[in-house]
């Protein structure tokens, strides 16, 4: 099946320095059919000829683009092909080259296909292409591609579209596929997504396959989906949310079963307990985290966040303040762990087995493959596999793994005593209530509101320049994903939707930027229909607001005035103090309901139930059937292996 | 028969000469162990003497220094397929048709832990005595070498799946006989782990990979450092692999490559001050030295041998040992740097993200301890004891044939026990034995497999039947037939076994007519006065009973036929004697 390898190869070596000397100069392969996308977000494509398999690189669009400079008429298909999928250059297809963005992957064809992608075809799903990321993943703006940056849509090809699932965010925005598959680590999809005005779902962790996602960090990594509509990404959710037998890091169907059932007990639990006089969606609880509110955010975000949180307390949610209190520390966590991880992850790339290599020898400098690496690995992956080596090295190790581990159990505590609903991956614990922020209101002697979710920006601000990134140091860049990690660090699910802005004279708008702000939704864990069906209902009720506004004369001019506070406020940012701003201040009041308001109809598992009725989940194909039956057939056999052998349970961390 | 015990107690009075023990020797043996045994044996014991003192000569600096040792073995575990892929297992195979995608690293690959490679894991774990952990866990081994595609082995470093083993060793698994008659070495912890890639190194430095064995299953196992003699190193080496294959946790023996051993060697003063080392917990060591990859028992004892003095040399000469890793090679007389201290690689562990914990229930390690069979161990008590079997005898019947000869005896045993069935246990076991192992392994032929002459099994069948062999020494026994018709009628039995068509005992001693007639008083009183020698028969009156001896030996070796039994011959050359004293 594989010949031997030579670790030294001296003709073949000869034989690739030249093909790789002429083609030094070019970067990018060709975008053939869909070369006037400027954003230059996708990598290849199914029909193209030239596509990075033969190391064949063509000329680079992005190099003519700079040239020529940006151009802002680019095509935009209105309505998406159905079913069309656009994949990160990170989840493996068996017929279009996985790059990673890595110039040390650059034309690798892997010999198998990522499960979900086998998922995706089984239901009809076609594959338009692979889109542009940061390498391997690291990065939150999808700049540090050996392809060359990510742009946002036109015509803000100068602002970031995100990372590191940025050309996937992008492809969805112009409408180039029906859905993007992406995957988020530390924020990867809710990023982008907040960036370019786009819906990102990353799910709970290990409820869809990573076999065929190259890794990054293996215990944060989930495939997320980006789309226009909520009701695609639930769709795609449930179609791709499966158990693969080959994928020891999903959730076996015993707990999903047994979490299924305590689900339906909960919501049992939640009828029970609903005040009837409201409708459903009236009776959910959003939690406003007061760590959340942090200096460094922007005040057009704060506002929009604030905005929010007024739309759902209008309808007569309750929003109350919780404490995650070590949401400070959880970014820290997060830039020791993931660098471990992918340090380690990264090891086998060598160029022996695939990928390119370097034409010195493998044994040339200090450490074997050290050139390989070296010529292969961009600035950004090379930094956090320094990060990653350092932190795991035997004199680092108890310092920084093993404490941001620590932190990490820590994070998930956090979230776990603040949702109304137990983690159903861990038993349901105590909590005391002096390790209580002392801002935290406490409505009765019972302690702080259990919330249903949690509602906060997805980014500090909204997307910077593409010339600001290069300014950054690294530390900057991370501070991007301060939102992001701690949901990905409990592996919890978490949405990130457009916030419209329901002011219609955008008097504070800057007409030259994205002004793209995402609210971000969390719930816990496994609690992922809920928390896309909530994206749903704010998104409408988004847009319900703004259709009664334009209705209402009285309202536009209203709105107007505000408007024009607004902007004037946006102008003294600088005296922008967090506990000025209402709702997020810390003398916020359990919130009033409104009950007596005329509600759209309630949300809940009404909706979902209807919206899994519009579902439509076709029939496996007969040979796709068969496989999963075999798979199943199987893992039954492997279960009954001796009678004896004792429970295998995958411990989600 | 020279036994380990014999030996020691032998070695003491070193001035003896050898003519001297011979001397000794001839008259206080028992006069019915045959001349020429008695004359190998005290060459091996001469042997023995001359090479204990030689090697005490050797390195008199032994006497101030103490050795310790501490030995970690690699083995292959036999299982049908890899550890983390559904790769088979196998082990010539041609090159690189056995790869899954995640034993080469394929980007997107995960691994998957085949639960079945725990099944002889928890044997092995078992047969060492172990302590089987409820939960382990696989963490991640960095380390660039192209016989490692994902730059990291997975191997159980925080949390492994047995700890707090021991073995013991005997006097007749070859330990030091400064260990005397038993020592009990603890084991620290065995672990699971993968096995790199196969490297076929080729003429101008081109190294070819073969990924048939990378991932396959290992078992390491790590004993203390309470090793102090480079032979008891061996002797542990050589019983792990024993139990290993008696439990069947293994596939292949050490002379194949299946089990490989790395050790650690450090040395301190025996009067002086302690060192400031500590090694799985024990205390007050030297600075140790690891030297990796030894593939023989040969070397791991050679490689200890050389290390120690080396260390020794280095020390006295005021010199520091380095923490440094050292290799060798067969047939070299010195261990050779391979890198040291600040040349050594930091491995950074990390616990595996992909694997979670391996839970292991009560349920299967009581079934399979339970069914661990008997361990060789307690095959060498019962052929001690209850069967009257020497130590030695019983150790290699154990050893051969991957406990086959051991199946073969007991079935031959139950046969004979058929044939005469009030017979003492211990005297049929030892008839038995002698013939099983000494008689039987004395068999060659041209045609035969060289390895394994008998094409014995390890479920104790071969081309000669055991009902048969039973028969055999059933009729010596009962004098049907003599000695030396049996050993020719058990080569017959062997090359008609051989050549497919197995025949009956009593139809071969027909065959042959060997049917033993035993000689009449006359037949008797006529051979010995045809060896009587006046001279001898003097020296008899004279006091030198023994001399008669000399005499039953001509009638023997007159006959020719074996059909002399020597204590009639005796007592009819007593009779005669008798006569010349009345002249």
């Amino acid at each position: 099946m594989w010949p031997p390898a030579p670790v030294v190869r001296r003709a073949a070596r000869l034989a690739r320095v030249k093909a790789a000397n002429a083609t030094q100069a070019s970067r990018l392969p060709a975008l053939d059919d869909l070369k006037n996308i400027t954003s230059n977000s996708f990598i290849s494509f199914p029909n193209s000829n030239t596509n990075t398999k033969n190391g064949d690189l063509a000329e680079s669009p992005s190099d003519a683009v700079e040239e020529s400079g940006p151009e802002k008429t680019s095509p935009s298909l209105a309505r998406p092909l159905p079913n069309s999928i656009a994949v990160k250059d990170n989840i493996a297809t068996a017929d279009l080259p996985t790059t990673c963005g890595s110039g040390i992957l650059r034309g690798y064809q892997s010999p198998f296909q990522a499960f979900v992608i086998e998922q995706a075809r089984a239901y009809g799903g076609e594959v338009t292409g692979k889109t542009n990321l940061d390498e391997f993943g690291m990065g939150s703006h999808s700049t540090h591609s050996f392809f060359g940056p990510v742009r946002n849509k036109p015509p803000f090809e100068d602002f970031s579209a995100g990372g590191s699932s940025g050309g996937s965010a992008v492809a969805v925005a112009q409408g180039l596929c029906e859905v993007a598959l992406g995957t988020d680590t530390g924020g990867s999809i809710r990023l982008p997504a907040a960036y370019t005005k786009t819906i990102g779902f990353k799910p709970s962790y290990g409820l869809l396959s990573r076999r065929g996602v190259v890794p990054y960090a293996n215990s944060l990594d989930t495939v997320g989906i980006l789309s226009q509509s909520t009701k695609i990404i639930l769709k795609t959710f449930l179609q791709l949310g499966q158990h693969d037998i080959a994928d020891p890091s999903t959730l076996p169907p015993k707990s999903r079963k047994r979490i299924a059932k305590w689900h339906a007990k909960m919501t049992m639990e939640r009828r029970a307990k609903a005040d009837i006089s409201k409708p459903g969606f009236a009776n959910l609880k959003i939690g406003v985290p007061i760590e959340y509110n942090i200096a460094e955010l922007d005040p057009a975000i704060r506002r929009a966040w604030q905005n929010a949180l007024t739309l759902f307390q209008e309808q007569g949610c309750t929003v109350v303040p919780v404490s995650l209190p070590n949401t400070k520390h959880a970014l820290s966590a997060y830039y020791v762990l993931a660098p471990a991880e992918a340090a380690s992850n990264l090891s086998k790339y060598d160029g022996i087995r695939y990928g390119t290599r370097s034409q010195l020898s493998d044994g040339a400098g200090d450490v074997l493959y050290s050139y390989s690496r070296g010529e292969g690995f961009g600035d950004e992956v090379k930094r956090r596999i320094l990060l990653g080596s350092y932190t795991l090295s035997s004199e680092a190790i108890d310092n920084y793994f093993i404490k941001a581990q620590k932190i990490r159990r820590l994070v998930q505590r956090d979230f776990d005593r603040v949702f109304s609903i137990s983690n159903p991956l861990r038993p349901p614990q105590q909590f005391d209530l002096s390790d209580m922020d002392d801002s935290v209101l406490l409505p009765d002697k019972l302690g702080p509101c259990d919330v249903d979710f949690i509602v906060c920006p997805t980014a500090p601000t909204t997307p910077p320049t593409l010339d600001d990134i290069s300014k950054q140091t690294s530390v900057d860049a991370y501070m991007n994903d301060v939102f992001t990690v701690p949901a990905s660090l409990a592996g919890l699910p978490a949405i990130s939707v457009p916030y419209k802005g329901y002011f219609p004279s955008g008097a504070f708008r800057n007409p030259d930027a994205p002004n793209s702000i995402g609210i971000q939704i969390i719930g816990q864990y496994s609690d992922d229909v809920r928390v896309i069906a909530t994206a749903h209902k704010f998104l409408q009720l988004q847009e319900d607001k703004a259709n009664s506004r334009l209705r209402d004369n009285n309202f536009r001019a209203r709105d107007k005035k505000l408007a024009i506070k607004e902007h004037k406020a946006s102008r003294s940012m600088v005296k922008f103090t967090p506990s000025e701003e209402g709702i997020l201040s810390r003398n916020v009041k359990i919130s009033k309901h409104f009950s007596g308001r005329s509600m759209p109809k309630s949300l809940d598992y009404l909706l979902i139930r209807k919206m899994l009725q519009e579902v439509k989940i076709t029939k496996y194909p007969s040979r796709k059937g068969l496989i999963l039956q075999q798979q199943k057939s199987k893992a039954q056999t492997d279960r009954e292996f001796a009678g004896a052998l004792a429970a295998w349970d995958q411990i989600m961390h | 028969m020279v036994t380990k015990r014999y030996h020691v107690a032998s070695v003491a009075p070193t001035t003896q000469t050898p003519t001297d023990q011979s001397v000794t020797t001839t008259t206080t043996q028992h006069a019915t162990i045959p001349f020429r045994k008695q004359l190998k044996d005290e060459a091996r014991k001469r042997k023995a003497d001359t090479a204990s003192r030689r090697r005490k000569e050797d390195n008199p600096k032994l006497n101030r220094w103490e050795l310790t040792v501490g030995i970690e073995i690699h083995a292959q575990l036999n299982t049908a397929r890899k550890l983390f892929s559904g790769a088979a297992s196998t082990i010539n195979d041609e090159p690189n048709t056995h790869v899954a995608h995640f034993d080469l690293a394929m980007p997107g690959s995960q691994p998957i832990f085949r639960k079945a490679t725990l099944l002889p894991a928890i044997r092995a774990a078992l047969a060492l005595n172990c302590k089987i952990q409820r939960r382990s866990k696989f963490d991640r081994k960095h380390y660039f070498h192209w016989d490692q595609p994902a730059g990291y082995q997975i191997t159980q470093y925080y949390e492994p799946f047995a700890k707090e083993g021991h073995i013991t060793l005997y006097a007749h698994d070859g330990i030091a006989e400064e260990d005397g008659e038993q020592i009990t070495i603890g084991i620290k912890q065995i672990q699971m782990e993968q096995d790199t890639a196969k490297t076929l190194s080729q003429p101008g430095d081109i190294h070819l990979l073969d990924y048939n064995r990378v991932g396959l299953p290992l078992i390491e196992i790590i004993t203390l450092p309470q090793i102090h003699h480079p032979a008891t190193a061996a002797a542990l080496v050589r019983k792990v692999q024993v139990i290993l294959n008696a439990v069947d946790a293994c596939v292949l023996g050490m002379e194949s490559g299946g089990l490989r051993a790395d050790v650690n060697v450090s040395v301190r003063r025996r009067d002086g001050d302690v060192g400031d080392h500590e090694y799985g917990g024990v205390k007050g060591l030297g600075q140790r030295t690891e030297i990796k990859n030894l593939s023989s028992f040969k070397s791991v004892k050679d490689a200890i041998v050389a290390e120690r003095d080396r260390q020794i040399d280095v020390l006295e000469s005021g010199g520091l040992i380095e923490g440094e890793t050292r290799g060798w090679t067969i047939g070299s007389t010195e261990t050779r740097r391979l890198r040291g201290k600040e040349g050594e690689v930091d491995y950074r562990y990390m616990p595996d993200p992909d694997l979670g914990a391996v839970i292991i229930g009560d349920d299967l390690i009581d079934y399979l301890s339970q069914n661990l069979g008997v361990l060789p161990e307690q095959e060498v008590q019962a052929l001690v004891g209850e069967f009257g079997l020497t130590f030695k005898d019983a150790a290699s019947v154990v050893s051969l044939n991957d406990g086959g000869r051991y199946e073969y005896l007991r079935s031959v045993i139950d046969d004979f026990l058929l044939l005469s069935p009030d017979d003492d246990l211990k005297r049929v076991g030892k008839l038995c034995g002698n013939w099983v192992l000494h008689e039987m392994g004395g068999l060659t032929h041209p045609g035969a497999d060289e390895d394994n002459p008998l094409g014995m099994a390890n479920d104790g069948n071969c081309i000669i039947p055991h009902n048969q062999l039973a028969k055999l020494v059933y009729l010596l026994d009962i004098r049907k037939i003599t000695g030396k018709s049996a050993k020719r009628i058990l080569s017959e039995l062997f090359v008609s076994g051989l050549a497919g068509n197995q025949r009956s005992t009593e139809d071969l001693v027909d065959e042959a007519g060997l049917w033993f007639s035993p000689l009449s008083n006359a037949e008797y009183e006529g051979l010995a006065r045809s060896v009587i020698d006046l001279k001898v028969v003097e020296e008899i009156l004279a006091g030198k009973e023994g001399k008669i001896n000399f005499l039953v030996g001509k009638m023997m070796r007159k006959d020719g036929d074996g059909r002399v039994d020597p204590q009639k011959a005796t007592a009819i050359l007593r009779q005669i004697i008798d006569e010349f004293r009345k002249l």
